[in-house]
């Protein structure tokens, strides 16, 4: 599966005929994306940063960035909020989840933004597992298993992140318009998995009050609750879609590998916190808690 | 509400077996719903397009207690996922 894009001139967002018909909000309740539905297809429209349309069968992209946006801050849109939405139109699961590959298992985070997704990536990648995704989680099923597709190999992190991870060699991305949070492209000190890897493990982060380190197993209708909040999907009003998505969802959350994780977010006991989290990845279902 | 009202469910509400549980779940709004067994019960006669005298006929049918309790519970069940939006009700 994959999705071609295009990138046209820069463009003001001229008002559209209809309006969205769903849009997801920032923290302070102004738009962050507005979804918009035409017959061929859809428009995604990041207000002031750029305009995306979406073939109905998400294998085909085209953007128009407003005037004055950065090409990276075009592609970081792109790679981190339309690819996973393109994709969820062409039968693909993906999950706002990071995940890193660790003796052959695929060990996958996820949780509300800031909880420390990347973080916890890159802190893995940087010391002995190799990373598969930095969010943008892609899901396929074979042979009765769920595989992890590898996305772009590159990480993205807040500045106190970077400096406390992220060994000085590693390469940067371009800087994009709208976070502060910088991207590092994979390499010899941030080691990246190109190839498919068994998801083995899911954890689903926790806020930080936990005063120690939290790892306890979570119920099927618990991951599912936790799966669909975590889960890309571009047009929650098309029925079939949607009773296709919960099934895959429904099938995905009776794997027994959901624990939900707490630890306090201090850089100083992220060692620790690896170690214990690598060795509860590589334990067999059956002897833990 | 009463007993001669007839539940409504969105169509982007759906709901799914799980390990033991039933979970509810609006799928535009992220809103979630999780069921025990009984109440699960109540879900599938509620789906199956009874109305809510009718669900209370069929549980005291299946289920060792009081009419009184019976209608008590799926009446406050309902009323719980009505609040949440998960169903809407008329008659």
């Amino acid at each position: 599966m994959s999705v071609s894009v295009q990138t046209l001139g820069a463009r003001p967002q001229a008002a559209l005929p209809e309006p969205p018909f769903h849009h997801w909000t920032m923290p302070d309740g102004s738009t962050w994306t507005a979804f918009f539905r035409f017959d061929d297809g859809y428009l995604l429209r990041f207000p002031e940063l750029a305009d995306f349309r979406v073939s109905r069968d998400g294998r085909t992209v085209v953007a128009w960035p407003v005037p004055g946006v950065s090409a990276g801050t075009l592609e970081h849109l792109h790679l981190n909020q339309v690819l996973p939405l393109a994709l969820s139109r062409q039968g693909r699961l993906v999950l706002h989840a990071s995940a890193v590959e660790f003796a052959g298992l695929g060990v996958a985070f996820t949780g509300e933004s800031g909880r420390g997704k990347s973080t916890l990536a890159a802190s893995l990648a940087t010391n002995g597992a190799r990373l598969l995704t930095d969010d943008g989680l892609q899901l396929s099923w074979d042979a009765g298993r769920c595989w992890i597709t590898p996305s772009h190999p590159s990480v993205r992190l807040w500045e106190d992140s970077q400096s406390a991870l992220i060994p000085r060699e590693v390469e940067h991305a371009p800087a994009v318009d709208y976070t502060v949070k910088a991207r590092f492209l994979a390499g010899d000190a941030l080691a990246f998995c190109d190839q498919l890897q068994p998801l083995t493990r899911v954890y689903f982060l926790g806020d930080g009050r936990a005063s120690s380190l939290v790892i306890e197993p979570a119920r099927p209708a618990e991951a599912l609750v936790e799966l669909v909040k975590n889960s890309f999907l571009l047009d929650i009003e098309e029925h079939a879609l949607l009773t296709w998505h919960f099934d895959e969802l429904t099938r995905l959350a009776e794997l027994p590998i959901y624990y939900r994780l707490d630890y306090p977010r201090r850089y100083e006991d992220l060692p620790s916190i690896r170690e214990a989290i690598l060795q509860h990845a590589a334990t067999d279902k059956n002897d833990t808690p | 509400m009463n007993l001669s009202d007839k539940v409504t469910i969105p169509p982007q509400v759906m709901a799914r077996m799980v390990g033991d549980d039933t979970v509810i779940l609006d799928l535009a709004s992220g809103t979630y719903y999780g069921l025990d067994p009984v109440g699960a019960r109540v879900w599938k006669f509620v789906v199956d397009g009874q109305s809510l005298a009718r669900v209370c006929e069929l549980m005291l049918a299946e289920y060792d207690v009081s009419r009184e309790e019976i209608e008590r519970d799926v009446l406050a069940l309902v009323q719980t996922l009505l609040d949440k939006q998960l169903v809407s009700v008329g008659a």
